[in-house]
């Protein structure tokens, strides 16, 4: 019994990192831009296909090369996108703003689809394995969502106060207009923030690859939760967004114990719902 | 949102006498089940126009709306052997419900929070929909949903389902414009105006916003409950986000706000993937581009283009008259 | 005007935003029949004050009674229908719709037909909209707005929409009306234009609260005047008696001009 609650409190931990870096990524492009971004699920599968694309078109290269030149790929895209898409974005009204985003969404699904063909697959031998600590056995895939989720948040931690261009853009999050007058480029912000996330989507995709199959609505559940992981913690607050991350993946896990699993995912929702009606501000009560 | 004017109205009957006389040319029943399903999305955009045309909110959970008000009625019907008649009230009574119920979150979120929030509810609905085996089938669905008879005639055959929604979309499209142009219709329009004077004004916000949702929500469900009685199978996989997504681009692209815009951006975007099917494997690819460079050139919807038309119409014969 | 009807007291009201004091232990009476001005320098907290009035921004302390009675419960639109009409500082129509039904909304919270009614186009509902529409054009005559009744409010002049918004304030039957800062964005004849109207409003026997800082406009147009500075109150009285004040004259001209004055006037006496 025990052995089941810490297996489950792990792997509750290990999405809740992944939701925490899903949370992360969209408030990055909100805070820069305003824009709420509706494709970044579709932008995990994009990393995830371009990895195990990558991997298994490209000339079977092995991981660490793969997760490399995926990240570089991703981050070119990421430039294109920022110009095309979230910069001209950034003044118009909501609903058109979501629309756009949720149509982009939908286009990058079909090209995943022209490109490598509907057909679901997965990596193999990438992080697959088990790894027994005590008496409980822990599945590599979750310890390296942990250990990756960790050092990404530690990175963009120490970019965001020890970088000029991360002070840039945490000027840029708490007003536009005041860093805009003292004279940071609010475009570059925008870039290198759709930049970032576009590199932490695609850390993303790698990750959960081994969990789910590679297919276009892999990150479908990762995406909507991760809105609600972001506002459980802190609409635009990124410690909350891991915050709430780890709240979401391991009450949802607990929650199976109880729920028949089918129900997990409303876990989130309801948790959602909740929090925007009682405490819009989330747990921590911060934005930005 | 502009009022609408005489000529309008002249083009909105003509529309509706014209899909009135498409089945006397068109036999193939599979035309005539699209038609079906393009008045039906007409009447749920009228309602959605209510939340996003008139006060300016957004709702992504449409579909939610729609499946509840379907499993109602279909499951009244066919299980208790209530008159659909009565279970499409019973279905229009649940969007009351609903709009009550979701108008209250509206209350407290704005634009990107409330989007979210429908969104929520409309996944919500449907993984109840699919895992509540029991009662709504699964993703096996509903079956053998009963057509029903209005006075003498017995809606046996699609077509004579068709007029009878098309009459219902008709009729429901009047009450839209009266409502429009009551006085609830400036309240909702001050709303998407300017929130901050409505107060100041001795009206009840609260009261306004949830009106909006509640008159949305009961629309939305007696779609849901026609296109149940039409299909006579309703499944939980057909109310996904993207049917959500889909509401929202009609609103957008026929014109938000505007009555004609609605119904020109159901028939649009119900017909695109009929005449866009000849692309093959790029068919889908296109139809989300083309929506995508509407809504960046064309905010206004496409009702917007008879106005940019006009205006350069007028300024090409003012040129010639000052030679 | 014998005895004193007191239309709104504000009692030693207290406003702080985050640990700065906006207003503080601000009190004053507005009597019927006496236009009453707040004025002072950019910042003093004549907005937040009327804001506390209306409802819109609570209070921290203090008691704000309309006509004998506290409001400190009730919410915005309560006030509104009790009687307090308010205009505002940068103008906030309804900018897609016409002049007339920006005036029409204004009169709704007093309509009382059901919309069930309208719906199935009973008497009693044209003949309530039909109110509405009179009602409108005749405030409309009024402000000597009519001719502009079917132009979309946005494409009027700044002057105009100035107007049309007294105009929908007079729609609710006020008592009162919170006038915000009325002379703002408006040349000397639209001004003239404007206060005009004012005065036609307050002989309609409906009281006028405003806040201002042009001193003409507020010296000629109101009867009793209470000075805020940095939220505080420093003076109160008759226009003649607030124009010499020295208080008041440092606070909007500063230390500097005072000393002036002061110099002109010891070298007049030599």
């Amino acid at each position: 019994m025990w052995e089941i609650l810490i297996q489950l409190i792990v792997s509750g931990i290990a999405m809740g990192f992944i939701y925490a870096l899903v949370g992360i990524e969209y408030t990055l492009i909100w805070n820069a831009s305003g824009v709420l971004n509706f494709s970044h699920d579709k932008m995990i599968t994009t990393g995830a296909y371009i990895f195990g694309g990558t991997y298994i078109l490209g000339l079977g290269m092995d991981f660490i090369p793969g997760i490399i030149v995926s990240l570089i790929t991703v981050a070119i895209l990421g430039i294109v996108i920022a110009k095309v898409i979230f910069i001209p974005l950034r003044n118009m009204t909501m609903i058109y703003t979501i629309m756009a985003t949720v149509m982009l969404g939908k286009i990058i699904v079909e090209a995943i689809r022209l490109i490598w063909g509907p057909v679901p697959f997965s990596v193999p031998g990438f992080l697959i394995g088990t790894v027994k600590i005590g008496s409980t056995v822990i599945s590599i895939a979750n310890i390296a969502i942990i250990i990756t989720a960790s050092i990404c948040v530690l990175a963009l931690q120490l970019f965001l106060y020890k970088t000029k261009p991360g002070k840039a853009m945490r000027c840029v999050a708490q007003s536009r207009k005041a860093a805009q007058l003292m004279g940071i480029d609010v475009t570059s912000v925008m870039t290198v923030s759709v930049i970032i996330s576009m590199i932490i989507c695609c850390l993303i995709g790698i990750l959960v690859s081994p969990l789910l199959n590679i297919t276009t609505t892999m990150s479908n559940m990762i995406g909507l939760k991760g809105f609600a992981a972001g506002i459980i913690g802190g609409f635009g607050y990124l410690p909350g967004s891991i915050l709430g991350g780890l709240c979401i993946g391991i009450i949802e896990n607990i929650a199976s114990m109880v729920l028949p699993s089918v129900y997990k995912d409303i876990v989130a929702f309801v948790l959602l719902i909740i929090f925007l009606l009682i405490r819009p501000k989330g747990i921590t009560g911060k934005t930005r | 949102m502009k009022k609408i004017k005489s000529k309008q109205y002249i083009v909105m009957a003509a529309t509706f006498v014209i899909l009135a006389l498409v089945p006397i040319f068109i036999n193939n029943n599979y035309y005539i089940t699209i038609l079906n399903q393009m008045v039906i999305n007409m009447l749920v955009v009228f309602g959605l126009n209510f939340i996003t045309g008139l006060t300016g909110q957004m709702n992504l959970g449409t579909a939610g709306i729609y499946a509840l008000g379907a499993y109602t009625s279909a499951l009244l019907s066919r299980n208790f052997g209530i008159s659909p008649w009565l279970t499409m009230i019973a279905a229009v009574f649940v969007g009351f419900l609903i709009g009550r119920g979701l108008g209250y979150p509206s209350l407290k979120m704005r634009g990107v929070y409330l989007s979210l929030t429908t969104l929520a509810f409309s996944e919500i609905v449907r993984i109840f929909a699919t895992n509540l085996v029991s009662i709504t089938g699964g993703t096996q669905g509903v079956k053998n949903i009963p057509r029903f008879a209005v006075g003498f005639i017995q809606l046996d055959s699609n077509v004579k389902y068709f007029y009878f929604v098309l009459i219902v979309t008709i009729v429901l499209c009047l009450l839209s414009i009266k409502i429009t142009h009551s006085k609830w219709g400036r309240e909702f329009r001050a709303v998407k105006d300017n929130v901050d004077a409505i107060e100041s004004l001795g009206l009840d916000i609260k009261k306004i916003k949830i009106r909006a949702f509640t008159i949305a929500a009961m629309y939305g469900a007696l779609g849901g409950a026609l296109y149940a009685h039409f299909n006579q199978f309703i499944t939980s996989t057909s109310f996904t986000t993207d049917l959500s997504i889909s509401y929202v681009i009609m609103l957008m692209i026929g014109g938000i706000g505007n009555i004609f815009g609605n119904i020109i951006g159901a028939i649009v975007i119900t017909l695109l993937p009929e005449l866009l099917r000849f692309l093959g494997d790029y068919y889908q690819i296109t139809y989300c581009i083309l929506v995508l460079l509407c809504a960046v050139f064309l905010p206004n919807g496409l009702i917007s283009l008879y106005g940019k038309a006009r205006h350069l119409y007028e300024k090409k014969s003012a040129v010639k008259g000052g030679e | 005007m014998g005895n004193e009807e007191i239309v709104l007291e504000v009692k030693n009201l207290i406003k702080k935003f985050d640990g700065l004091v906006a207003v503080n232990d601000l009190s004053f009476k507005v009597k019927k029949g006496r236009i009453h001005a707040l004025i002072g320098p950019n910042g003093a907290g004549k907005t937040t004050t009327v804001n506390m009035i209306t409802g819109t921004d609570p209070q921290n302390e203090g008691d704000i009674l309309f006509c004998g009675k506290s409001i400190l419960k009730l919410p915005v639109y309560s006030r509104a229908k009790l009687g307090i009409g308010r205009t505002f500082q940068n103008i906030k129509l309804f900018s897609s719709m016409t002049v007339l039904e920006n005036l029409m909304i204004g009169a709704q919270c007093n309509t009382n037909q059901h919309i069930l009614t309208y719906l199935v186009n009973l008497k009693k509902a044209k003949a309530e909209e039909e109110l509405l529409k009179e009602k409108a054009e005749v405030i409309l005559d009024f402000i000597g707005m009519y001719r502009y009744k079917d132009e979309i409010v946005s494409n009027l002049a700044y002057g105009r929409q100035k107007m049309t918004e007294l105009g929908r304030t007079l729609m609710m039957d006020p008592k009162l009306i919170l006038l915000d800062e009325p002379a703002a964005g408006l040349n000397p004849s639209e001004r003239k234009t404007f206060i005009d109207i004012i005065w036609k409003v307050f002989e309609q026997d409906i009281d006028i609260f405003l806040i201002e800082h042009n001193m003409d406009v507020v010296m000629n147009l109101s009867h009793d005047i209470t000075v805020l500075n940095f939220g505080c109150k420093i003076a109160e009285g008759g226009s003649k008696e607030i124009q010499n004040n020295e208080e008041v004259i440092t606070a909007y001209l500063g230390e500097g001009y005072r000393k002036k004055m002061m110099e002109k006037e010891a070298g007049a006496n030599a």
